[in-house]
This record gives C-alpha cells, structure tokens and sequence, in this order.
C-alpha cells in the first residue's frame, strides 16, 4: 500500500499513519508543501481534511485545483477545507480544547474511512496557536494526542509551522510530539520523539 | 554572579535529562538547517533568538556584529548606556567570548559569531543563575551555527549582489549593443540610397522601412516632394507661409527633430537658401528613441541630396550661360555643336535670338525679370538656353513662336512689370548667332525709338528698316538725312519742343490724314496745319509731291535707322 501512496513531494518515504512536522520559512514555503500534499491527495481520491489560517481560501482552492473541479470534491465530501477560526479557534466554546479537537478529528475520519474511502490525509496550518493560545504547552498536549488517532485510521497528518511566526524556539518541542519531521525537502525520523502516554509523564 | 562555563552535572544525568539534551541537540541541528537554508540575516537573527529560551533557561539580550553594530537588541540591551558599555567590554573580549557585565545580571556572557573568515560578532546571554554545561554548550553550538549562517548569507547577499551588477551591464551591454545594431541599420540602409541616388522618394521609403512611420518630404514651402506609406492626404494640405517660417526657423534652432502637430520634422539645410523637411506622421506620438534617430539620419542624407541637386542644377545652368556667352560672341560650329550636344540640347534646327527688357515691381528681387522669361520660355516651350546682359535677357531659341504671346507670359510671371522684345532673323548654323543677336537688338532699338506701347518686335518684319540697318556705309545714309531733313532738324534742336521733324514723319505715315496725324500727335488740327506750313516754309519742299513726300519719309525712316544702330534716340 505505501508503494501506492504519493505524498505530492518526491523522494519521501512516509508510511501510513505518519504524523509530520514541517517547519518552513513564510507563506511562499507553505505553498511548496500544501498545495503538492493536498493535490496528490485528491488525485489519488483519498479523504483529505485541510485547515488553514487564512480567512479567505480562494488562493489554495486556486493552488490545488490542478485543473480539477474543486467545488465537486467539496460537494462530493473527499474534501474539507477549514480555516483556523472555525476548527482550532471554534472548539472548546472558542477556548481551545485538546479532547474537543481530537474529537473533530474523529468525527471527520471515522465516517470517511467507513464510508469508502481507502485513505485519508490531513494538514493543519499551526500559526493560530500564536494568537489563541497565550502558553504553548497546550499546543504540546495535542500536537502528542492527535498521535493517537494516527494508530486508528493510518491517516498521513502534516503539521504546518511557520518559523518565521514561531521563531526557533518551538523546534525543541515540536520535536517530541512529532514522530517525523518535513525539513528541507527530507523527511527525518525523529528518535527523540515522545509516546502520547511517554509525553504526559514528562509532563507530570 | 558572572562565571566560565561550569562542568557541574556532568556525569550524573540521568536517562530523561540525556534524551532531552539529545532532543535539543537536534532541535539545534534543524534549527541550523533552517538558518543555512534561510539566507536572510533578519531571519537567522529571528530564528536564533527564539531559539535561545529553548536551549536553556536564559534570555538573549543582543547581538552585535564588530562591522554592523547592534542588531538584535532585547531586555537590559534597549537601553543605550547599557550597548555603549557592552561595546566597550566587547572590544576587549578574546575571539572566544567570555563574560561580561551588565547590571542587576546574575549572568552575563558573550558568545562569538564565526565564520571561517573568523570571527565578526558577538550573541549576548543572559540568565538569572550560571547556566548548566550542556547548556553553555547548547548556547556556544547556537551562536556558533549562527555565525557560519550569517556568513553564508552575507556571501550570498554579496554574490545576489554582484550578480545583480553583472545582470545590470548585461542589461545595459545588451541595450547598447541592440542601439548600435539599430543605428547600423540606419545608417547602412540611407547609405544605400545616399549612393544609389534613389532621390527623395527613396529617403521617404527608406525611412518608412526603418521606422513604420508614414514619412513626408516637401520643400522649403511646405509643397509635397515624396511621400511613403499609407494614408497620403489628397489633395496635399498647405500651411501658411507665415507659419510654415516660423516652424522653420524653431526647427533650425533647435538643431535636433522637434514635433508639429502630429508630425515628428527634422529640417535638413546644407546651405541657407537650401531648405528641406523629413517629418514622420506620428499621431499618436509613438516614435521613440529608434526613430528620432532614423530620422535625423535621414534628415543628413536628405541634405545631401538637396545639396547635389541644387550643385548639378547651378553646373547644368553655368554650363548652359557659358555656351549662350560663346555662341554671342561668335565661336566655331563644331566645338559649339558639341558643347550644346554635351548638353543634351539641339542645337542643329534653325533658332532665333531674342532680347527681353524690362522692369519688375519694386518689391520683387533682382533677378525676378530673368526668372520671370525663363518660367515663360518653359512654359511656352521656347527653350532654355538663357543669359542675363545688364537689364535685359537673352534667350536662344529654336521655336518659332507667337512671339507677344511669349512677351505676355513673361509679364504674368511678375506681380507687376513691363517687357518690350527684340527678335533676331534665324540662325542656320551656330555662327550666326551673333548676327542674329544683333538683330535682335536692332529691333529692339527700333521699337524704342519708334515710342508707342512695349511689344514684341521682330527684325525680319521691319520692312525698309531691316534694309537701311544692313547698309555698312552709315555715311552716305547720314547725308541722305541731312539733304532732306537738315534743315527741320536743326529747327527742332534750336527750339525745343517745335517737333517739326516728329510731326512730318507722322503726317507722312498717316499718308496725309490731318485727323489722324493731329490724333496721334494729341495736337489741335489747326496746330497741326500751322507746323506743316512751317515745314513747307523751313524745308523748301512741297510735302505733297509724291516724290518729295517718299525721299521725306525715307529719310525720316533712315534717321530711326541710324538713331537705332547707334544706340541714341532720333
């Protein structure tokens, strides 16, 4: 199955189930990876899942259509666009809450791997985080239980952060919630990466 | 407190404390990666600063680069006394860093910026307590990798910048180069019609080939002399002299094209009284740089042109003056035959002399009466073979005209004048021309000296005077005169104004007439009988035998003759 799998970047070895951090430089970067990722995805007909930051999504519906008709996969459910505001900023009754968006994650994927599709892939753009979340470690806390969902559905999820934003102090703890990292057109395991249960010890 | 790097703890760490310093060991390298890969000296500096928290419990308070001061500036560091004393430490500080002093800081130290040039800056951290060794270490590997960083993307920058540079002459080479390119094919195209004496319509086509302009060239008047390309104004528009002078003269004296309306004109002027104009129809006012260039170089071509035409017009003209001179004053047959030939003129059929005086108008120039007889003699198809003498024209012609025709032609030339002509017998042969010349003149003398309005006179229609000019011995034809008119004459001269002379000569040319004789000489009849009476009595001779009245009128007509030959009046 991974053989089958195209991640939209050459040369990546990502397997199924793969929870990846890119780190990037401004919004050009972005656009090098997510508008690849989700192109490969519809191409290929898996369930794609998208949240970006920007309130208005015409320039990545333009950046993926790749020729193809956006509003139909819409309509047809394969994909779901969001922004930041109506998914990380909305749940939890518009203060974060970790369960509350692990919850809509499964809510999206559960009913999409049941109801035909072989795979699913989603990305999140984390710059919201900056502006909603005045301590990151809450940040931490989800970016190590979304891990789980990953064992449940094999889906691929790619996180989105923007150094430019973030500066280099969250590549530290980035790090130990996410198992692999997208950095410079590689893909790098990641050995120091901590279990969701390894990860709330730490915490504790 | 201020210290060196310790080594405490070291040895005792246990498994978690080693798997996070390996963490941010590699939190550091991706940290590097993404510096390296960035380029951009604000960006690194971004990167690193964050990053310092991160790597331990400490604080970036600035970082100073030896050749571009401060340029990350935090915490204690906002505070200008506070950098100007940094400097100050900083300067003494080795290329290995160490510590340094900022008030209320537990811990202070500069770590150096490296490059493999060496060392250019420092990173100032700061914490509340000495910082553990590893993250000492931590702290030295960031600034380290910061440092090669900001060298990679200052020779970046310096190399974005040089090529940038090189792009720039590129750029401006290659506009030079295609300019010159352009300006050769300017050049060899109007060279080609310079030597290909294609004329003024080829400086018009040529410059419409090299520009896509509609392009007009007209003379000094504004009248058209050759036009290229569409939309040609029929019938051709004039502006007013007035106007037309004074777009000339900005033109000159701005020595460069210069717009009119929807024309681009460059004036071409080799000599004052030579004046030409180029102009490109350019509406919309398009033409840029390439065609103000094609069009001055057409302009010089078209001076060229204006400047041969005129020089081969003034050699055919002097060539043609000097022939008519020769022919006048006499000269062979055959070198005249051939220098007429060389011409392109015939000079073989039978021509006549004529002799034009006259006066133009005050306002017009000097040489308006000769040009007014050459536009005639062309007009009427009387030639061209022409020379101005003093106050007269001479023209060599080998037509055989109505002769007033042409004498009221050559006064429709002028806005005002007069011209009385003298035609000469015919020449067969090139040395009769000075004979016929000086026919010619006779009979223009006659025609003075017989008073009466300006015409056309011709010598082969003078009768008896064309005789009495041929006589050689002037003499005897004096005493002829004198015999018969003595007597009157010397009464005339003795008293004047007593016109006995006048008033027999009209009497006998009236055949008798006293109502037309008095009429003619705008005297009273009775006047009239009273100078014949005089006459009778003066003379001796009865003016009524017909014998008497013929050797009179003879006389009398003699006496013009002679006056005419001689060049006085009777």
């Amino acid at each position: 199955m991974t053989a089958t799998l195209d991640f939209g970047i050459p040369g990546l070895d990502i397997a199924p189930g793969d929870h990846v951090c890119a780190l990037y430089m401004g919004a050009a970067e972005r656009d090098e990876i997510l508008f690849p990722y989700l192109t490969a995805g519809l191409r290929s007909g898996d369930k794609v899942i998208c949240i970006v930051d920007q309130e208005d999504t015409r320039a990545v519906r333009a950046g993926i259509s790749d020729g193809g008709d956006i509003d139909a996969c819409i309509q047809s459910g394969q994909l779901q666009l969001h922004t930041s505001a109506d998914t990380y900023k909305a749940c939890g009754g518009g203060s974060f809450c970790t369960d509350d968006m692990i919850d809509f994650w499964d809510d999206s994927l559960g009913p999409a791997m049941s109801g035909g599709f072989r795979f699913a892939r989603v990305v999140g753009e984390m710059s919201w985080a900056l502006s909603s979340l005045p301590q990151l470690d809450e940040l931490s806390l989800y970016e190590s239980e979304y891990n789980r969902l990953s064992t449940r559905y094999g889906q691929w999820g790619l996180c989105l952060y923007d150094l430019e934003r973030f500066g280099g102090g969250i590549i530290v703890d980035v790090l130990k919630t996410h198992p692999k990292i997208l950095l410079g057109g590689m893909v790098l395991d990641n050995p120091h990466y901590l279990s969701p249960d390894e990860f709330r010890a730490q915490r504790s | 407190m201020t210290g060196a790097p310790s080594s405490a703890g070291a040895g005792r760490d246990t498994g978690a404390e080693l798997r996070a310093r390996l963490s941010n060991l590699q939190g550091l390298l991706v940290l590097s990666m993404k510096m390296t890969e960035s380029g951009d000296e604000q960006r690194i500096l971004h990167l690193a600063t964050t990053a310092v928290p991160s790597l331990g419990r400490c604080r970036l308070h600035g970082v100073h680069l030896l050749n571009g001061g401060w340029r990350t500036m935090a915490g204690p560091c906002l505070d200008a006394e506070v950098r100007s004393d940094l400097e100050t430490q900083l300067a003494v500080v080795s290329s290995a860093g160490g510590a340094v002093a900022i008030r209320r800081e537990a811990w202070t130290w500069a770590f150096p910026l490296r490059s493999i040039e060496g060392h250019f800056g420092f990173m100032v951290v700061g914490a509340d307590e000495q910082p553990p060794e590893s993250d000492q270490f931590m702290l030295r590997a960031l600034a380290q990798q910061t440092g090669v960083a900001l060298a990679n993307a200052r020779r970046y920058a310096h190399e974005r910048a040089s090529a940038a540079e090189l792009q720039q002459a590129n750029a401006a080479l290659a506009g030079t180069v295609a300019a010159l390119q352009r300006s050769k094919r300017i050049h060899d195209r109007l060279t080609q019609v310079a030597t290909a004496t294609e004329g003024q319509p080829g400086i018009a086509q040529a410059v419409h080939e090299l520009t896509g302009y509609p392009v007009v060239v007209e003379d000094r008047h504004g009248n058209l002399r050759a036009w290229a390309g569409p939309d040609r104004p029929e019938p051709y528009p004039k502006e007013s002299q007035a106007h037309r002078e004074q777009m000339l003269r900005r033109a000159q004296a701005d020595a460069r094209p210069i717009r009119e309306g929807d024309r681009l004109l460059a004036v071409a002027s080799p000599r004052r009284d030579v004046v030409g104009v180029l102009a490109l129809v350019d509406p919309a006012g398009t033409a840029g740089e390439a065609e103000l260039v094609a069009l001055e170089h057409g302009a010089t071509v078209l001076g060229m042109e204006l400047a041969r035409m005129r020089s081969l017009a003034e050699t055919e003209l002097r060539l043609r003056r000097d022939l008519v001179e020769e022919l006048l004053a006499g000269t062979d047959d055959r070198s005249a035959l051939a220098r007429a030939e060389a011409l392109g003129y015939d000079l073989e059929r039978p021509h006549r002399v004529l002799v034009a005086e006259g006066a133009t108008g005050r306002r017009e120039g000097e040489d308006a009466f000769f040009h007014a007889v050459r536009r005639a003699a062309r007009d009427i198809g009387a030639g061209s073979l022409l020379v101005a003498r003093g106050a007269s024209v001479v023209l060599l012609t080998g037509a055989e005209l109505p002769w007033e025709e042409l004498r009221v032609a050559v006064i429709s030339w002028m806005s005002q004048g007069i011209c009385s002509m003298g035609v000469g017998g015919r020449c067969e042969r090139p040395a009769d021309f000075p004979r016929s010349y000086r026919e010619a003149q006779l009979a223009l003398r006659m025609q003075r000296s017989a008073g009466g309005d300006q015409r056309a006179t011709v010598f082969d229609d003078l009768g008896v005077y064309r005789i009495l000019g041929d006589v050689r011995d002037t003499d005897a034809v004096q005493r002829f005169v004198r015999h018969w008119l003595g007597a009157l004459i010397d009464y005339d001269e003795g008293r004047g104004g007593a016109e006995l002379v006048l008033t027999l000569d009209r009497y006998l040319a009236y055949g008798g007439n006293y109502d037309a004789t008095a009429s003619a000489l705008k005297v009273h009849r009775s006047t009239l009988k009273y100078r014949l009476q005089r006459i009778r009595e003066i003379s001796g001779h009865d003016i009524t035998d017909p014998d008497t009245a013929f050797n009179l009128q003879l006389a009398s007509r003699a006496r013009h003759t002679l006056a005419a030959v001689r060049g006085e009046h009777p």
